[in-house]
């Protein structure tokens, strides 16, 4: 069960859609992620480089057709604050439902 | 005491989060390349079968099985549609390759089933007829086959 931990770093918008989608990938080509998120290259490498800083996503560069692509992949940790991060917003989203059901 | 954001913001975090999901699951499927070569690989082997010689026929059966059983293996996961991302094993479904291999093995059946009607109707060249028929059920039916593995994995929670 994973325990549930607010993760402000995981938490804005956009470090939070990049995390979600390499949570469910092995791993991402940086292309993928800047067209799916609608991101500048700087804006994008920029949140990479906060999450890789963490430890939360490893950046790698493996050479394919003779380019140097770069790709990115969420660590075991990044996976880990992930899950307690989502885990923690369920846990504010069910308490509110509890709270707002009619006293029997 | 670290600010916690409201029920609302909450709730459009989590949606965030499963749209990144939903997109991931979008990216389910087999190369473009696999399909075709498949499907050439079907008419192909028909031809030479309606050649007529057992050795030939044998030798490209056994080619057909050990190149589509090779390329498979990489291939029919549905984790590698593109080389822009690999889907994790868990999101993409672990019974993938096992569902693609045995849609093969049906249409092994279904060939064999439409040559003998095609046969026994007068047909000059029946396994070659069946098999163009078989490659065009393939290409056309990649996409439901496709639709209903990313439905069962965007239906599937075990994230």
């Amino acid at each position: 069960m994973t325990k549930a931990k607010f993760d402000e770093l995981i938490h804005p918008s956009t470090r939070l859609s990049i995390v979600a989608l390499l949570a469910a990938a092995d791993w991402a080509e940086f292309a993928f992620l800047r067209d799916q998120l609608e991101l500048s290259d700087s804006a994008l490498s920029k949140q990479l480089s906060t999450l890789e800083d963490a430890g939360y996503v490893q950046i790698e560069r493996p050479l394919r057709n003779h380019r140097r692509r770069v790709r990115a992949r969420l660590t075991e940790v990044g996976a880990e604050a992930f899950e307690g991060h989502v885990a923690a917003l369920r846990s504010i989203v069910s308490r509110t439902d509890r709270a707002g059901q009619p006293a029997h | 005491m670290e600010p916690q954001p409201t029920p609302e913001e909450a709730l459009a975090a989590l949606n965030a989060v499963e749209r990144g999901r939903l997109t991931v699951i979008d990216e389910i499927g087999l190369p473009r390349w696999y399909w075709w070569g498949l499907a050439l690989g079907w008419v192909a082997l028909g031809f030479v079968t309606d050649l007529k010689h057992a050795w030939l026929t044998a030798a490209a059966t056994f080619a057909f099985g050990a190149v589509h059983a090779s390329v498979a293996a990489r291939a029919a996961s549905g984790r590698r549609r593109t080389q822009r991302l690999s889907v994790r094993a868990e999101v993409a479904g672990r019974r993938t390759a096992r569902l693609i291999v045995g849609c093969v093995a049906a249409l092994g059946g279904l060939t064999v089933g439409l040559a003998l009607a095609a046969s026994a109707d007068g047909a000059s060249h029946p396994v070659t007829i069946a098999s163009a028929f078989v490659a065009l059920t393939i290409l056309l039916g990649r996409p439901q086959l496709i639709g209903a593995i990313r439905r069962r994995a965007a239906a599937s929670t075990t994230r």
